[in-house]
């Protein structure tokens, strides 16, 4: 049984000048090694709970647990900035340092980790994500979907379990949304946690578990099959479904004898060519 | 149009001059300055200028490079010469209607050119052959005793290098935004200088704006890996003085020497 490392629990959370709540009592337990995809439209609350996990907001009630530790707790904020790592949407405002290896070096020279130990997680960190013949560039010079890898290095130097990554695709090419998508299923695999803010539909399939907000609300959870199978609900809240779930279920109507829950291009054409 | 925009002028080559110690190179520098100022002979110029054309041809750096550098401050050489010139009293050797030219301001007016050429040439030398982040990391080096008395070094330090990492981004964006003024129909080129300075407010106004932005968001990303001030914080790369560093800091004494055993004799 593995531990849950992200607790929520009954968590809401105002803006100053806002009458509604951005995140409107939000209960959700993350358990250590998932992938999860949260999607929603604009102003759903999904950046908001991004922001309350790393503790750069806090919860107005309610509490979140990162590792046991209270977000609202002060003398933890650094370890769960630690633990929780956070790579924001726009590649330009999150690097620091003017050459690469500098900027993955920002957060564990924060941390006043030794010098050998530094230089040996940069290294780490700039293969894990395919960087290290970048290693010398300033970032400037790099296109959008590496200098996101970086960002993700720079989070890796911190030797965090959990990335939460706030629509770190937003503002890439397809090309660079790939490389983004890549680093992180390989992260993943090696045992990272996963938290994946995104209105890219192709990104949230392949998920383990997706989650939709609206309004501040959780509305739907589960595996990306359960969720995307509610194609009239999920349309209800502003977002499409992948292109061939609805081409399934138009199948279905007229007639076809489909599994409705069909995510993955390769699937249904497994299916259709028996 | 900015893209090909280098910052300072580092020109990056391997010569045991760029991998001296920054900070050593920093303190030579201001050594090397005060030492220009020592000298009140034209020999002793030539001393500076023969170390000089020594430290340019280890360094690697062309001449041609460091003789471009003063292209921007002629204009100030020449008036300093001229005004050494015209308004040194003395001994005059040469009249035109009120004219006066003495042979002691010929001879001043002569000193400030060379000097401030060498000035130059001499601190260009530091910047062409250190990278900026090293110039950074140097200055925080030597501020940091300072800061017992209250002297910000690390946040200054960090300020530059934030500063040195946005030009670029705050660049491509200035362009951006000119191009999509200019496409409606907005002006940067033609009228007086007043109606130029006029026309650049739109571009101004979306670039503070953006830049507030980005400051906002940066701060939230330095904040979330960690970012709380230079205390208790560490660096990656740490500066060592080499063997290389002594052998500079023994020829540098050497010069040194040389200029004020000159001055004094």
């Amino acid at each position: 049984m593995k531990e849950y490392i992200i607790k929520i629990d009954k968590v809401k959370y105002k803006y100053e000048k806002n009458t509604d709540y951005a995140v409107n009592g939000v209960s959700l337990n993350i358990k250590e090694g998932e992938f999860t995809a949260i999607i929603g439209r604009n102003g759903s609350g999904k950046s908001t709970l991004a922001k309350l996990i790393n503790s750069i907001l806090l919860p107005t009630e309610g509490k979140i647990y990162v590792k046991g530790m209270d977000t609202s707790d002060d003398t933890k904020l650094w370890d769960i900035r630690q633990t929780a790592g956070m790579v924001f949407q726009n590649p330009d405002n999150q690097l620091v340092a003017t050459i690469v290896e500098e900027d993955i070096a920002f957060g564990p020279e924060n941390l006043g980790v030794e010098p050998e130990e530094i230089r040996r997680r940069v290294d780490e960190a700039l293969n894990t994500v395919g960087m290290y013949e970048f290693r010398k560039r300033p970032p400037h010079l790099l296109s959008g979907g590496q200098k996101q890898r970086i960002a993700i290095a720079g989070v890796l130097a911190l030797n965090s379990e959990c990335i939460i990554l706030d629509e770190p695709t937003a503002m890439l090419d397809p090309s660079g949304r790939k490389e983004v998508m890549e680093t992180l299923k390989k992260l993943n695999a090696e045992g990272k946690t996963i938290l994946l803010i995104t209105h890219f539909m192709d990104e949230a399939v392949q998920a383990d578990r997706v989650i939709v907000m609206d309004k501040g609300y959780i509305k739907l959870d589960g595996t990306p099959k359960e969720v995307f199978r509610n194609i009239d609900e999920i349309k209800k809240y502003g977002l499409d479904v992948p292109q061939v779930t609805e081409l399934t279920q138009e199948l279905i109507k007229e007639g076809l004898d489909l599994p409705p829950d069909i995510i993955e291009v390769k699937e249904l054409v497994d299916l259709l060519c028996q | 149009m900015f893209r090909n925009l280098t910052i300072g002028q580092h020109y990056p080559v391997d010569s045991p001059v760029h991998s001296l110690d920054p900070r050593l190179k920093i303190v030579f520098t201001i050594i090397f300055i005060i030492s220009l100022f020592l000298i009140e002979s034209f020999l002793g110029f030539l001393i500076v200028a023969v170390f000089l054309t020594v430290v340019i041809t280890i360094s690697k750096v062309p001449l041609k490079f460091v003789i471009k550098g003063l292209r921007p401050i002629l204009f100030i050489i020449l008036v300093t010469f001229l005004i050494n010139l015209l308004m040194t009293p003395g001994r005059v050797i040469f009249t035109l209607g009120f004219i006066k030219i003495t042979e002691e301001g010929l001879r001043q007016a002569g000193f400030m050119a060379v000097r401030l050429t060498l000035l130059i040439m001499g601190t260009s030398l530091l910047t062409l052959t250190t990278s900026p982040i090293l110039l950074t990391d140097g200055i925080e080096a030597l501020l940091k005793p300072f800061s017992r008395f209250g002297l910000p070094a690390h946040e200054l330090a960090m300020m530059m290098t934030i500063a040195l990492r946005f030009i670029p981004t705050l660049m491509e964006e200035t362009e951006k935004i000119m191009k999509a003024q200019k496409s409606r129909g907005a002006d940067f080129e033609s009228g007086n200088i007043v109606s130029r300075a006029k026309n650049l407010v739109p571009l101004l106004v979306p670039l503070f704006i953006s830049a507030f932005r980005r400051a906002d968001e940066l701060a939230m990303a330095m904040e979330a890996r960690c970012y709380r001030g230079g205390v208790n914080r560490t660096r990656m790369r740490q500066m060592k003085i080499t063997r290389g560093d002594y052998a500079a800091a023994f020829i540098f004494t050497v010069y040194i020497a040389a200029i004020i055993m000159f001055r004094i004799w």
